[in-house]
Formats: C-alpha cells, structure tokens, sequence
C-alpha cells in the first residue's frame, strides 16, 4: 500500500471559529494508481491533496505513507519526501519568472541529493516533449509548454506520485489535452498520479473517481470508460 | 551552498535599480570609514613629513606657564604652552641653548621666536610673520635655500639686517624679479634680501609666507625681548632621545633656578611625545568619524532589512513553491540571508572603491599644495570594511530570512 489514510480530520481554527474542513478520511492508495479526486469548490478537495502532498498536517487521524507512519517525521523529513518521492503540478505553473526553462526543472534537484544535474532536467524535458527549449525563458513560451514544464520539474526526482491540482484549469482545451495524456502516459509507465479537479471531464482520465463534498467522499468508483487523449505531437509551436 | 549564491544572485540580478538604491545606505558608511581610514593614514604620512623637516632626532623645549601659580590652578598639571596664555614665559634665553650645546648626547641646538611686521617692497606691502632663529637652524632644518646663503652665525650676533623669504612671500614681492641683494622695508628697519626657500608647504602657520631672520636681530630690533618662544635640540643618536630630554631638564632646572620639577616653566619633548600627542588627536578624531559613518551603517542596515521584507513578501508564491518542492526551512533562510549579505557586501565593495577614489583625490589635491601627504588605503580598513558590511547584512538579514523560512507553503503557494 502506497498511501493509507485512516479517519483524517482536519479543522481551521479562525480566532475562535473551528472550521472542519475534512471529516473523517479514510482512503488506500495503491502504487500505480490513477485517481481523480473530484468535488465542487469548497469540498475540502485541495485540503485533502495538501495532506497527501506533505504541505499539511491532519488534525487528527493516521497517514501511512510506504507504510510509514508520517506523524513522526520531522518537519526537514517530510521536506525530503516531498522532494524526493512527490511531485506537483499546480494549476497556474508556478514556474521562476525570468528563469530558463532548463534551471526552472532544475529548482528541485538544488534540495536534494542527486547529481548531474543538467542531464536529468535534460531527460525530463524530453519527456514531455520540450528537449528543444531548454534556454528558453519561462514567459517566452506558451501556456500549455509551461505546464509541461512543470510537469517536467514535478518528474525529474524520479518521484513516486505525481499531484496534479487542476492542472487544465489555466489551459484551452488543446494543451489541456497535450498536458493530460502526458499524465496518462506516466501513469502507464507505472507512476502513481493523483489528480484534484472540479470538472468531470478531467477527472475521467482517471481510472479512479473519489468525490468529495462537505469534506467526506461521497463515493468512490472505477472509472470503467477511461478517457484517452489523442496523441498531438505538433503543440511545439510558440 | 553554490545554489544558494545562485538564487540569491538571481534575485539580487532582477531588480538592479532597488539593489543599487538598497545598497546605498552601505556604500556611504562603508565608503566613509574607509575614507577616514585612508585620509587618517594619510594625514599621518603629512604630519611625519612634517615632523622630519624640523629635523630628526630632536627634541623640542616650550615653554609653560607653571602649574602651581594661583590664578591658574586649572591648568593643573598639563601646563599650556605659553603661545597660548595670555601671560608670556619669559624665562627661556639663548644662554639656556648655548649650555645645552654642552649637554652629551646633543648635536646641536637653536632657539626661536616670532613676530609680525609689514613688509614693504617697492609699492607692495604684505603683513606676515617673522622667524627669528640662530644659525644653527640651517643645519638643523631640512627646509632648502633654492637662491642665495643661509645668515651665519655672526651675522646673528652682530644683529645683522638681512632676512631669507619664504617661497611665497619671495613671489608675491617680486614676482619674476631677482629678490637677492635687495633691500626690504620690514617694519623701521631695511633688510637685505640673501636667500629664498624652497616651497615646502605647511599646516597652520604657513612657512611659505614667512621670513627668516637672524634672532637677535628679531629679538632686539623688532620686540624689544630678551627671551625664545621655543628651542629645538638635535641628538647625536636618536635613541637616547629619553635620557638627553631629562640631562636637557636637569640643565635648564639649574640655569631657571628650580628646585621643584612640578614647578617647571618648561617642558621638553621628544619626537615621540610630539607625535604621541598628534596620534591622541587623530585617533580621537578617527574614533568621532567612524563612530558617524557606524550610524550611516545602521540606517543602511535597516534599508536592507526593509526591503529585504518587500522581497520576501514579493516572492512568497516562489517560497511556497520551493517548499512543495522539498526545500527545507533552513534553505529558504540561507537563501535570503545570503541575498541580504550579498546585498551588503556589493554595497560595501562600492563604498571601499568609491573612498579609495576620494582618498587619492584628496591626496592629489593636497600633493599640489606640496603637502607631503601619501595616498594610503590601509589594507586593515579594506578588511575591517568587508567584515562590517558581510556582518551588517547577517543582522539586518536574519530577520526576514527567518520569516521567510518560517512561511507556511499553503498559504505561500495561495497567494501566487
């Protein structure tokens, strides 16, 4: 098991105010998955990614990760998980403005251990098609290459699980297409993807389909008719 | 480590106009006590050069008002040079030079006094100042007789109306003329013209403007006194300039008739001394100057600090976005705290070059007086201004850097 969640609960307190924004989480992961995690906005769907990503610690409730218990690590040993066996992609990029292409991917390897570092930016690059822009610099390319940048970033240290908030959101529905069956393609390469987004068509790339409202799931199905995108080739363009 | 210099570079890099803005504050403090340093040296190269005119190896004889009379018990113990009192020493007389002669240890020795006349020649009349000393100056001093003869010393007995000019005091009266052999009308009396110096620039009482005159000449004709101002002494070996200071005490004691040292109405001094003295005054000034440009440091200081939190609050998406990324706390704090020394150092590397080019405008400036003055930057201030600018930016830095580490990667990365 590749992520247990047992019983999570997670609550905000605004002076005073206790907001419960996950109620009683209880979820199993299993390595190679492809998992949608769908609710409107306000579910608590970003919370429960934040959890599962490191960024945030449950109120209560048990998170097994590789069968690790994470309540125990310290805050520098979820720091080197995220680094290490995570990646994420974020629905506005968050790429370093005025930073090349190459040095962006780059970023990641800087807080870790491993070495060659242009060579491994290099090969994520490539795999997700941008091995020919890599002087570029990050507003000098289109909106659909910067999320394949980031995806390049969220993979070059050979991450584990790969979290993808609303990676489409900012996109047309072309590149949105692109950046989707590149995550499809590293699913079928073996790699976890978890992805959190509101809009159902997304979410049916996905072989798994949990729904969240209120902060509990409201169901949680296989996806029998699993979307694939075609495969385009020529979004290189500028 | 190397990629924290490289994202600290990168931010320093984005916005060139703020760092330079930032960093002034830095590069005034840091410029101003290199400056300091380097003019103090400076200064101190001058006042040496100074020094070694009057001659080396000597020691100097003031005279004091004695500490002990009545009315000037504030003076206690420090005694005034009696150039300064209101009350004149009477007491120092070319008889007391000549014993000191005999002193072992002494070369040779003159005594000297001052005053003020007009000097007239042809329609042009000047106020200045008038050197009175024995001949035995000239082999004293190191000022150089460009044209004509140094007075001797019977010429200085016989109270012989001759009289050398100061280089400028020579060009202002004559101007291309030959001034030698021509007679000037200094106060009631003519004197002959039978040398002119060499310019070798002053502080304080200017050399160049004056005229040198024989001291009995000066003394009897010109003040109507029978005393010195002050005695300059030159050593055989300059080493035993402590015992042959109390030998010249112990002679001049007997001659004055004192029994009591604190009752004396003069004071000997080595070079040393004299230089002590300067060196308590310049460091006093020093201290004063660089504990100033300290408080340009701390509001420079604080502009950093300043806007090393714009920067932090500016990057808050790039923080959050380097946490999810496995960038611990302790990364984004030498991050920042490394963009706040950079920030400081770049400042202070501006301030040293910046006072190096002041401090050698200045001795340029100063060489053209013919001041004898040096251009030093002192490789102890370029050090000491490295270490409080790298030191400036850890304090003023520490602060932000911590708050940046301390940001919670949610809301860091909400913000974006």
């Amino acid at each position: 098991m590749l992520i247990q969640l047992k019983n999570i609960i997670k609550e905000y307190d605004n002076g005073g105010v206790v907001t419960r924004v996950l109620r009683n989480i209880s979820l199993d992961v299993e390595e190679g998955e492809f998992i949608s995690i769908m609710g409107p906005s306000g579910s608590g769907k970003s919370t429960l990614m934040h959890i599962i990503g490191f960024l945030d610690r449950p109120t209560s409730g048990k998170y097994f990760f590789d069968n690790e218990n994470i309540e125990t690590f310290t805050d520098d040993e979820l720091a080197r998980i995220r680094n290490e066996r995570i990646g994420f992609v974020f629905q506005s990029f968050n790429l370093l403005a005025r930073t090349t292409v190459l040095d962006n991917v780059i970023l990641p390897l800087t807080y870790g251990k491993k070495k060659d570092h242009i060579m491994l930016a290099t090969k994520a690059l490539e795999a997700v098609g941008l091995g020919n822009r890599l002087n570029f610099l990050s507003n000098q390319i289109s909106g659909g290459q910067k999320q394949r940048v980031a995806i390049a970033r969220a993979l070059v240290c050979d991450p584990k699980v790969i979290f993808a908030d609303e990676p489409t959101g900012n996109l047309d529905s072309k590149s949105g297409a692109t950046v989707m069956n590149i995550l499809g393609r590293l699913n079928s390469e073996g790699r976890t993807i978890i992805l959190v987004t509101h809009d159902r068509n997304t979410a049916e790339h996905a072989k798994r389909i949990i729904t969240i409202k209120d902060g509990t799931i409201i169901s949680d199905e296989k996806n029998h008719h699993q979307k694939k995108s075609e495969i385009i080739e020529d979004d290189l363009e500028l | 480590m190397k990629a924290y210099f490289l994202q600290a570079i990168r931010g320093i890099k984005h916005n060139k106009s703020r760092t330079f803005l930032t960093t002034l504050g830095i590069m005034i403090g840091i410029g101003t006590v290199v400056l300091v340093l380097s003019a103090g040296e400076g200064f101190k190269s001058y006042i040496n050069a100074q020094v070694e005119m009057f001659g080396s190896n000597t020691l100097s004889i003031e005279t004091v008002v004695p500490p002990s009379t009545k009315d000037r018990n504030a003076n206690n113990n420090t005694g005034g040079n009696s150039a300064n009192n209101a009350v004149p020493i009477t007491t120092l007389k070319n008889k007391d030079i000549q014993d000191i002669k005999t002193v072992s240890n002494v070369k040779n020795a003159y005594g000297a006094a001052l005053g003020q006349e007009v000097v007239t020649y042809g329609n042009i009349s000047k106020n200045i100042f008038i050197f009175g000393a024995d001949a035995s100056r000239f082999d004293i001093d190191k000022g150089v007789i460009a044209s004509g003869r140094p007075y001797t010393e019977e010429e200085n007995r016989s109270l012989a109306q001759v009289a050398i000019l100061g280089h400028d005091i020579a060009v202002d009266l004559f101007g291309e003329n030959d001034p030698l052999g021509k007679l000037i009308r200094v106060g009631n009396y003519n004197l002959e013209v039978i040398g002119v110096y060499e310019p070798r620039g002053s502080l304080g009482a200017n050399d160049d403007q004056q005229i040198f005159i024989p001291i009995t000449t000066l003394q009897k004709k010109f003040l109507g006194i029978d005393y010195l101002f002050y005695g300059i002494v030159e050593l055989t070996d300059g080493n035993k300039a402590d015992a042959t200071a109390l030998d010249v005490s112990d002679l001049i004691r007997r001659n004055h008739h004192i029994n009591d040292p604190t009752k004396d109405d003069f004071s000997v001094k080595t070079q040393a001394q004299n230089l002590d003295t300067f060196n308590t005054i310049l460091s006093a000034v020093t201290f004063l100057l660089i504990a100033i440009a300290l408080i340009s440091l701390v509001v420079g200081g604080v502009g950093v600090m300043n806007i090393m939190y714009v920067v932090v609050t500016e990057r808050i998406g790039e923080i959050g976005l380097k946490k999810a990324l496995g960038a611990r706390n302790k990364d984004i704090l030498f991050e920042f705290l490394i963009e706040a020394v950079l920030l400081t150092l770049l400042g202070g590397i501006i301030g040293i070059l910046g006072a190096a080019f002041f401090a050698y405008i200045i001795a340029k400036i100063a060489q053209s007086f013919n001041f004898a003055w040096s251009f030093i930057v002192p490789i102890y201030s370029v050090v000491l201004a490295v270490s409080i600018s790298m030191i400036t930016g850890i304090i003023f830095g520490v602060f932000p850097a911590r708050s940046a580490s301390k940001l919670n990667p949610i809301e860091a990365l909400n913000k974006e």
